[in-house]
């Protein structure tokens, strides 16, 4: 009896396969078929219904540091300036308008008069600063907070460090180390406060015992000079944000920022409801507590389930909020959230959603699918710190035995990188490193075509420079070998996920039949990962993916600054750092960049990472939801979205959504900015 | 029977506590934190992060301070969702499972019974070979299989109902159906082994000698007997329903413990693994004592002292 229904039971199965496989290709051909992916037709209210990804972690502006999170705060809370809609550009949003100092270290923005609380209470110039002071409060422990250390005295703060008092006064800088005194240039109206910022830089020391003593015992000068000295606490008080008066606000950098003010679009920089904080503690975040000041307002919060959010008629600009309500969904299966999509339960969905499985079947839809560049990087680092990637030419040898459009056409949704900087995301940085790579062609006396070719595939000098840097590599029948390379000791290091897995396959696949190195995989999950590659504990490669956190090159070039710094290669050149540096003091935009673009040739050649690739937005949004664009980070200012019923005004073949005029959008913005441009001649 | 429920009830506490304790040791070995991130941390802001949740203190202060607040009830906030509780994240998503978890079984139970015990009854039959084949394959599709078929053919090709998400009944179908199918087997085999052993079995011959009819022999004495390995089964399986189902939670976006449980493992987020492991494993604890203790009214063998 057994083996009849066993073999009965195997027929059955045979069955149900052959089904599935049916309803896999019936799936397929049925879809591909229409126009668009799935139902499509407007949702009979004007609501967005829109897919975040994650849970958001708080409601908090200032704690966390996700992008999903950053989507609904640009619904609930406004600062400054907030993102354009197509370039990410600051735009402005409480600040009408505002001046930057000559050194681009000092910022004064005019707020706008009619901005109110979403409960009705005006919003001051007082606030910014109570949001500021909270911000790089210690007790608050923002984990962006770091973003604004270019404040003067905010690290400080932020680090519970303290002044010096000797003698009644406190030491500066010029104490330590004789410099010559900064004069000041005026810079808006002077007041006590902008005296003590323009005053020579104060020391600033640990406030906590041990740490000090560590520092002291480190520096017999500094200990000489602290002997009994007093220690003055920084408080809130004193980091560089100044109420000039109620609408007018000055804020002050320790160093000259000329990437500061796209910076304050930043979730940590939206204002904090003050009295709201003050009454319901921890709790103010709850949505009967909460107060916000964005173009919407929570109308409903289910936790993992739905946040609803409704138009603010307190908000300044309400007339131009075109939706009345924005359904955020946090889902996060990728599968889930397509097929919500198809079913037309959602209108649009974060990026790096669709699977790659999916790809081929989405990208025919092309009313619907936005395949951008973002402001986002996929590298391999490489532990400079051990051999054999403490030598340049293994480095270079692994770069050149690579072919990165291969990768990027397996990838099918993203574009080769071959520079630290993504292409695609900063048209005027291009057109500087175009520029500065010729002048320094010339100057190497490099032929044209061999300077176009110096980091794209070339397998036979990446052979070259292997065999150069002692490990010979050997033609072995149709096969290259390389026996001496020590791949034993050696990984390609990622962490679990799908993509990142068949992109190391990949890798791995290339280097085996250019170099004859088969280098092995090694994987991870993600919070093991981290402290494992970022610590260089790994021996090899590591995957290192990086998104941009304000629209500035620097955001990208800043990862190899410093001795201690993110690039987790490594790798530390004073002169790399001090070309950056060079570039930021310099305040002409275009000399500034091409400062920069040097920086970028420079550590290309030193090569402390393997560039893959620029990744794309990959997500999709129905044909009638218009004003929403695929800009560089997804970061979508939700008050120019709106819901077209008019078949005919639909959004067609996205691929030119950015050059399409829409005269509401453009109309709307050229509104919203023309503030500046009034103030600015 | 009465000492039997107290002194197993006694022993969950201390239970609870030791594998509270496991766990604790287990994320704490885990490499990374609740607040790495693919962005390093300056040293400034870590150091605050450190001492506002009492990291920067040795491992046995940080211990005896877990262990006291738990025994008192209070698992902390998590430090993922900042300013929720733990208590209130595990009371506000154990509905969701609890529901699927409850209506799917119900379904599993309905099916796996019935089926089970008429191919007991009629052994060899078409009917028997049919159902446990159906049985069989319904052990053998994944949930992750059988979900997006069942959304493929009930959202795509009928638009009959929702793809996922959770509202109204008819977002419930898909998921529990899904969730019912591999219990329905399960039920369906034991049910007839079950079933089929008690048949054969001397009381029941007596029974039926005793001239009672069919019906009552069936109802009144064999189903008793059959359902025990049922039973035992029911325990940890609807222990492990009521926690959700991370699999038919994540297919169908509903938002059930499950998910937050695996969530939370991913985030390190400690308050709430811990949380969520004491509850877990008491539900289970518990429903092992129930399920022992019906075991005394199904089968008059069964006897606690």
């Amino acid at each position: 009896m057994e083996n009849r229904t066993s073999s009965c039971n195997n027929r059955l199965l045979a069955l149900f396969l052959l089904w599935t496989t049916a309803l896999g290709l019936v799936g397929c051909s049925t879809s591909a078929s229409s126009k668009y992916f799935g139902r499509t037709s407007p949702p009979s209210d004007n609501v967005l219904r829109y897919v975040t990804g994650s849970e958001p972690e708080t409601l908090d502006p200032q704690l966390p540091d996700g992008q999903p999170e950053a989507r609904i705060f640009m619904a609930l809370y406004e600062g400054l300036v907030e993102y354009g809609p197509k370039d990410q550009q600051p735009i402005p949003a409480l600040a009408k308008s505002w001046e930057i100092s000559p050194k681009v270290d000092e910022f004064i923005f005019h707020l706008r008069q009619d901005a109110k609380w979403s409960d009705g209470k005006p919003i001051t110039a007082n606030d910014f600063v109570y949001s500021l002071r909270r911000g790089f409060s210690p007790e608050t422990t923002s984990r962006t907070a770091g973003l604004g250390y270019a404040i003067k005295y905010s690290e400080d703060f932020n680090g519970e460090k303290v002044f010096i008092k000797k003698d009644g006064r406190f030491l500066t800088e010029a104490d330590l180390e004789p410099t010559p005194a900064k004069p000041s240039t005026p810079f808006g109206p002077e007041t006590e406060f902008r005296k003590f910022m323009q005053s020579p830089t104060r020391l600033t020391i640990y406030g906590d015992e041990k740490k000090r003593t560590k520092v002291l015992d480190g520096d017999e000068k500094l200990k000489a000079l602290v002997q009994g000295a007093e220690f003055v606490p920084i408080e809130g008080k004193d980091i560089g944000v100044e109420a000039i008066d109620d609408y007018t606000l000055r804020i002050t950098l320790k160093q000259s920022a000329p990437y500061f003010l796209g910076l304050f679009a930043h979730q940590f920089f939206r204002l904090v409801p003050q009295h709201a904080i003050e009454k319901h503690g921890k709790d103010w975040t709850r949505p009967e507590n909460i107060v916000t000041n964005g173009p919407f307002k929570i109308k409903e919060y289910r936790p993992y389930d739905r946040l609803i959010v409704e138009r603010d008629p307190n908000y300044w600009d309400a007339k131009n909020v075109h939706l009345d309500r924005i359904d955020f969904y946090p889902v996060e299966e990728n599968s889930t959230i397509l097929n919500l999509y198809k079913a037309g339960s959602i209108d649009a969905f974060l990026n790096h959603t669709v699977p790659s499985s999916w790809i081929n079947e989405v990208r025919q839809y092309k009313d619907e699918y936005l395949d951008f560049p973002e402001a986002a990087t996929a590298y391999y680092s490489m532990n400079t710190t051990k051999p054999p990637f403490d030598n340049v030419k293994v480095r270079r040898a692994f770069l050149l035995g690579l072919d990165r459009e291969a990768l990027s056409k397996f990838r099918k949704i993203t574009q080769p990188l071959y520079g630290k900087v993504p292409q695609g995301s900063f048209p005027d940085y291009a057109k500087a490193a175009a520029k500065v790579g010729e002048e320094i062609r010339n100057e190497k006396g490099i032929a044209a075509d061999a300077w176009e070719k110096r980091y794209k595939f070339d397998p036979e000098t990446a052979r070259k420079l292997l065999t150069e840097a002692g490990f010979p590599v050997v033609k072995n029948g149709d096969q290259f070998e390389c026996p001496t390379f020590p791949v034993d000791r050696l990984a390609i290091n990622f962490n679990t996920n799908e993509n990142n897995k068949s992109v190391a396959e990949f890798l791995q696949a290339q280097w085996k039949r250019n170099l004859g190195v088969t280098v092995p995989l090694k994987t991870m999950e993600f919070k093991t990962y981290l402290p494992f590659f970022k610590s260089l504990q790994y021996e090899g490669f590591a995957q290192f993916l990086w998104s941009g956190d304000y629209m500035d090159p620097y955001t990208f070039l800043s990862l190899q600054y410093g001795k201690d710094n993110e690039g987790a290669a490594g790798f530390y050149d004073p002169k790399y750092d001090k070309l950056l540096d060079d570039a930021n003091v310099e305040l002409d935009a275009q000399k500034r960049y091409e400062l920069m673009a040097r920086a970028e040739e420079y550590l290309m050649e030193q090569l402390p990472m393997i560039p893959l690739t620029v990744n794309a937005t990959n997500w999709m949004k129905k044909p009638y939801v218009k004003g929403m664009y695929p800009n560089p980070g997804t970061l979508l200012p939700w008050k120019f979205v709106y819901i077209e019923r008019n078949p005919a005004k639909w959004d067609k073949d996205v691929a030119n959504i950015m050059n399409v005029p829409d005269a509401q959008v453009d109309q709307q913005l050229a509104d919203l900015v023309s503030t500046q441009k009034a103030a600015q001649k | 029977m009465l000492s039997f429920i107290i002194r197993r009830t006694l022993i969950i506490i201390p239970m609870a506590l030791i594998v509270v304790t496991l766990t604790w040791g287990l994320v704490r070995l885990a490499p990374g934190n609740f607040y790495t991130g693919e962005k390093k941390l300056p040293a400034a802001i870590e150091a605050n992060i450190k001492k506002k949740y009492g990291l920067d203190q040795p491992w046995y202060t940080q211990y005896g301070m877990m262990m006291s607040n738990i025994i008192r009830g209070d698992f902390g906030d998590s430090v993922k969702y900042q300013g929720q509780s733990v208590n209130e994240i595990i009371t506000r998503h154990l509905p969701y499972s609890a529901t699927i978890g409850i209506l799917g079984y119900l379904l599993a139970l309905l099916i796996g019974l019935s089926a089970g015990t008429f191919a007991a009854l009629k052994q060899n039959s078409s009917f028997d070979y049919g159902s446990m084949s159906l049985a069989m394959l319904g052990l053998s599709v994944p949930n992750f299989v059988l979900g997006p078929l069942l959304v493929l053919v009930f959202s795509f090709w009928l638009y009959w109902l929702p793809p996922a998400r959770w509202g109204g009944i008819a977002g419930l179908i898909l998921p529990v159906c899904t969730l019912a199918a591999i219990y329905a087997a399960y039920i369906a085999r034991l049910t007839r082994a079950g079933m089929l052993e008690v048949l054969r079995s001397d009381y029941i011959r007596t029974a039926r000698a005793k001239g009672l009819d069919e019906k009552t022999v069936l109802f009144r004495h064999a189903l008793r007997g059959g359902l025990v390995p049922v039973l035992s089964f029911t325990g940890p399986a609807l222990a492990a329903l009521l926690a959700g189902t991370v699999v038919v939670e994540k297919v169908f976006a509903i938002p059930g413990l499950g998910n937050i449980f695996i969530q939370s493992v991913f985030n390190r987020d400690e308050p709430l693994i811990l949380g969520i492991v004491a509850f877990l494993s008491i539900l289970i604890m518990v429903f092992n004592l129930i399920v022992d203790v019906c075991y005394g009214f199904l089968d008059p063998r069964i006897r606690y002292e």
